[in-house]
């Protein structure tokens, strides 16, 4: 049994304009100790899934159809209280804006201690201030700066500390949504190999979602490409990124800077993305695609099998087969 | 005479700029610690330069920005802004200066009011310097939400932060920023949270403005990849300190100081590129 | 441009609180004095007879119990108790309402000010605002009271508001001054925005969910401190109002001969006023979270 597995999942959001489609018929499966990372453009709908996984969406949001199941049981029936049970103690969640929940008028150590005690209350006076210690360690905060209010860390201690409360509760999957957007590569860098380690060692489950698809590639072995609440491509860390086949995810690839390839940046064009109101069978990024061509019109986009694991979402097979498309 | 005369090249100039912090004063104990965000810092910002200043989280990137619009003031130091001193600045010159200077913020989840909608954040400068009239303030909104990217205009200009993903959010700081066609903007990290392709076509859009308005950039980043593809001339700042200030391209390739080694050490490659 | 936004929030907040039994009760409750309060206009309509104040049924000279013509029978010169019931509903919401909505608008403004602009206004403002706090008000009120003689029903609203707003402006300062250093208002500052846009643009909005569920409890306190001011005899005479009535039984000598006159005010008070605790703490529960996690939306 797979640890959470999730099947033809669309999201809506109520808007004064109609319903938006966030996400649109996502289907994925996460084992046990494994990691999976969603990329994708800003605005795809990542936030989304992560919200709908810890049960948090807002209000004006609408599982449209679809099942999440997290250790057999399926997590969309599941009533308030019965999701306190889970949030947290099972499923622990890194917000991509998590510096912002901590509580501005109470010491940065006190709310950590306050995590633990909510888990573990009857652990001794000795053992919390180890982990205390142990926990401040991790992230690389000094501990002397415990006693510090949270405006007086910088964006970067504040994210810092968010993580150490997650990793608080040793919970069975963690869903970190951009977790190390607001930190400098160095301290990035760390938390990073912290978490990846953090997750073998205890054969956590781990949702990972981030833009950055170098921090992607170097947290999980399968990878998610997303575009406009559609999964478009996926496969292995090594597959996808290596020899990617959906256009999107070769834009994607081409336009990310690194210090050596400076030259060979190609810079795409501004376009309007998809209309998200309306539900169609048409290819979403056909408006943006370098690849779109005569052969694409009056098909639509289905899964194509690269590989046992390697799947790609396109109109296009053969150009998916054939591994290069003219862009 | 010949000092004067160098002076000239900087559009912003900060001089032996100190700021501390008072650490939250114990009760029962008289000494109250001090945070040195910044320590004596000289800089200098060229006219129609795009200045990159690159450290780690805590170095004292965003100080160094909110010092320079004004939300701060220096606590030793000087800093000028077309060779004046911008710690005299009152009343209508402070709201004129506000019009030539701005910022977009570090973190857009923070920096929008939750109870504004996009259209009324991003035309409150406007509003605020009495720019336009309310018509062709519209229109210059939509304009610049479509100059950032969020296409088509009208379908955002209608809604609420809370609404908005993270980078979409992003994307309304900026508009607000430039909204105002400023003489000079710092940028606080300012496509942290957008994927590599809108990030490119941001910088791209930014270079672009900078060349139509003849603007000056401070762009504050930690990701020295793309402040070499941004700018002219990077600082690397560390512990309130600057310690090196050189031309982008020497700076990668020629570093000098042992921070900005381990710097450019760190940096994510990504070894699967192509 | 209409604020949308604040519209959507108020009918969400509005279902999780009609769901609290706290709440649910509270505006039951609240409904039925409504009821009352309207029909306090009509009653007078059917039969002069019926006006609280001046309607005395020519067949009666003493206070009855009730029966058919009077359901809830008459005072000691003949007037309709049910009818003064009603107007003193009608009353009571005038008063604790007008009394909590200036309390409110000074709370606010005050605590806004002195939050935002610290030092010195805010030392000042504070120390005035501890001075009210600390009088008692209902002492100061009979002081007053016995100094210039009865009071007009509006002269008591405006006193009530000024001994009550000091505990408003105690939270709307605190609530002030978390937002003042937050990144949306610096945003706004940094766009050369002048102090009193930002207080009433972009802090206001933000406190006012705040000032709206403290309301709740000064209309409380505003209704409990006329009704003792009535029953205490430096009511407004030309109004009936429920410390009123009850200052009539008893000074009628009625108190223990009429129960049917003496329970009924008295009943009102306490179910109206726990109307509107019960109101402020569904809201408080409703609100309270929100406020701490604002922000955390994403
Ligand atoms: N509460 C909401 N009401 C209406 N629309 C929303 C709401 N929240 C998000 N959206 C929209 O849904 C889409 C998906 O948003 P989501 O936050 O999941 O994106 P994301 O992939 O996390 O992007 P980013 O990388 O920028 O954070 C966006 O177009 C966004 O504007
Ligand atoms: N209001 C404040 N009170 C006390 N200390 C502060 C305050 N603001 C910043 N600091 C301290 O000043 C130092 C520099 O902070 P700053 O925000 O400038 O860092 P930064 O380089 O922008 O980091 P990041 O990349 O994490 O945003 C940090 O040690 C921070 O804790
Ligand atoms: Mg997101
Ligand atoms: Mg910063």
């Amino acid at each position: 049994m797979s640890l959470l597995s999730v099947d033809h999942l669309s999201i809506g959001y109520q808007t004064k304009k109609g319903l938006l489609r966030a996400v649109d018929n996502i289907s994925f499966d996460l084992e046990q100790g494994q990691s999976l990372g969603f990329v994708g453009e800003s605005g795809c709908g990542k936030t989304t899934i992560g919200m709908a996984l810890m049960g948090l969406l807002p209000e004006n949001a609408v599982i449209l159809n679809g099942h999440i199941r997290f250790q057999g049981e399926d997590l969309i029936s599941l009533t308030e209280t019965q999701w306190q049970a889970v949030r947290g103690a099972k499923i622990a969640m890194i917000f991509q804006a998590a510096m912002n929940a901590l509580n501005p008028v109470m010491p940065v150590g006190e709310q950590i201690k306050e995590a633990i005690i909510t888990h573990q209350p009857d652990i001794s006076k000795t053992h919390l201030a180890d982990r205390m210690t142990e926990l401040f360690d991790l992230v690389d905060i000094p501990a002397r700066r415990m006693k510090d209010y949270p405006h007086e860390y910088s964006g970067g201690m504040k994210q810092r500390a968010v993580i150490a409360m997650a990793l608080a509760c040793d919970p069975a999957l963690i869903i970190a949504d951009e977790p190390t957007t607001a930190l400098d590569v160095i301290v990035q860098d760390q938390i990073l190999r912290e978490i990846k380690q953090v997750q073998e060692t205890t054969r956590t489950g781990l949702v990972f979602i981030s833009h950055d698809i170098a921090v992607v590639a170097s947290v999980c072995e399968q990878i998610c490409v997303m575009y406009a609440g559609q999964i478009v491509e996926t496969g292995t860390r090594k597959e996808v990124f290596k020899s990617p086949r959906h256009p999107y995810t070769r834009t994607l690839l081409n336009s990310y800077l690194s210090l050596d390839n400076l030259n060979d940046i190609r810079v795409p064009d501004m376009k309007e993305s998809p209309d998200q109101m309306v539900e169609t069978n048409e290819c979403r990024f056909a408006n943006s695609c370098p690849a779109c061509s005569s052969a694409c019109s009056g098909r639509f986009p289905d899964w194509i099998d690269v590989s046992a694991t390697h799947k790609v979402f396109c109109c296009n097979p053969d150009m998916i087969r054939r591994g290069r498309g003219k862009s | 005479m010949e000092k004067a005369e160098s002076k000239n090249r900087f559009l912003v100039e900060m001089r032996q700029v100190t700021k501390a912090y008072a650490s939250r004063k114990k009760l029962f104990s008289r000494s109250s610690q001090q945070v040195l965000a910044l320590n004596s810092i000289d800089l200098g910002i060229e006219h129609g330069e795009i200045f990159g200043l690159v450290g780690q989280s805590g170095s004292g990137k965003t100080t160094t920005g909110r010092l320079l619009v004004k939300l701060e003031s220096p606590t030793a130091g000087e800093i000028f802004f077309d060779q004046t001193p911008i710690s005299q600045l009152k009343g209508s010159r402070l709201k004129a200066y506000r019009s030539r200077v701005q910022m977009i913020f570090q973190d857009p989840y923070q920096s929008l009011n939750p109870h504004l909608s996009i259209a009324e954040t991003v035309m409150e400068p406007l509003i605020v310097q009495k720019a336009g009239t309310p018509d062709t303030r519209m229109e210059k909104v939509i304009h610049t939400l479509e100059t950032v990217g969020l296409l088509p205009g009208k379908a955002f200009f209608n809604r609420y932060p809370h609404q908005l993903s993270g980078g979409q959010r992003q994307r309304v700081a900026i508009a607000r920023a430039i909204v105002l066609e400023p003489q000079f903007i710092v940028a606080d990290e300012p496509t942290s949270m957008l994927d590599a392709t809108i990030a490119i076509q941001l910088f791209k859009l930014l270079g672009q403005i900078k060349e139509t308005f003849g603007m000056t950039l401070l762009f504050i980043t930690h990701n020295l990849a793309a402040a070499r593809y941004m700018c002219d001339r990077i600082a690397v700042i560390h512990d309130g300190h600057i310690v090196e200030v050189n031309t982008a391209d020497n700076i990668i390739r020629h570093p000098e100081h042992p921070y900005t080694k381990k710097l450019i050490k760190v940096q994510p490659g990504f070894k699967y590129t192509r | 441009m209409q604020n949308k936004y604040f519209v959507s929030r108020f009918y969400k907040s509005w279902r999780i609180f009609i769901e609290n039994p706290l709440g649910k009760t509270g505006v039951i409750i609240l409904g039925v004095f409504m009821i009352m309060a309207v029909a306090s206009f009509f009653v007078p309509l059917i039969n002069p007879m019926y006006d609280p104040m001046t309607g005395i049924d020519p067949d009666i000279k003493l206070s009855t119990g009730p029966g058919l013509t009077h359901w809830l029978g008459t005072d000691n010169v003949g007037r309709d108790i049910l009818a003064q019931l009603l107007e003193g509903a009608k009353v009571a919401f005038v008063v604790g309402l007008s009394a909590a909505f200036f309390s409110i608008v000074i709370g606010t403004l005050i605590g806004m000010i002195a939050g935002y602009s610290g030092g010195l206004v805010d030392a000042f403002l504070m120390r005035i605002a501890d001075i009210i706090m600390v009088l008692p008000s209902l002492v100061i009120l009979l002081i007053l009271a016995s100094l210039f003689g009865q009071f007009n029903i509006w002269i008591i609203v405006f006193i009530i508001a000024i001994l009550r707003w000091p505990a408003v402006s105690r939270v709307i300062r605190s609530q002030t001054l978390s937002l003042k250093h937050r990144p949306f208002i610096e945003a706004s500052r940094v766009a050369g925005a002048s102090h009193v846009r930002i207080v009433l643009r972009h802090i206001m909005p933000n406190v006012l969910p705040l000032a709206f569920l403290y309301m709740t409890f000064r209309v409380t306190s505003a209704i409990l401190v006329e009704a003792a001011l009535s029953f205490l005899g430096f009511g407004d005479p030309s109004q009936v109002s429920w410390g009123m009535m009850l200052q009539w039984v008893w000074k009628s000598g009625h108190m223990f001969q009429a129960p049917y006159w003496l329970i009924p005010p008295g009943l009102c008070i306490s179910l109206l006023t726990l109307a509107f605790y019960m109101l402020g703490r569904a809201m408080d529960e409703v609100l309270d979270p929100r406020l701490r996690k604002e922000g955390r939306s994403g």
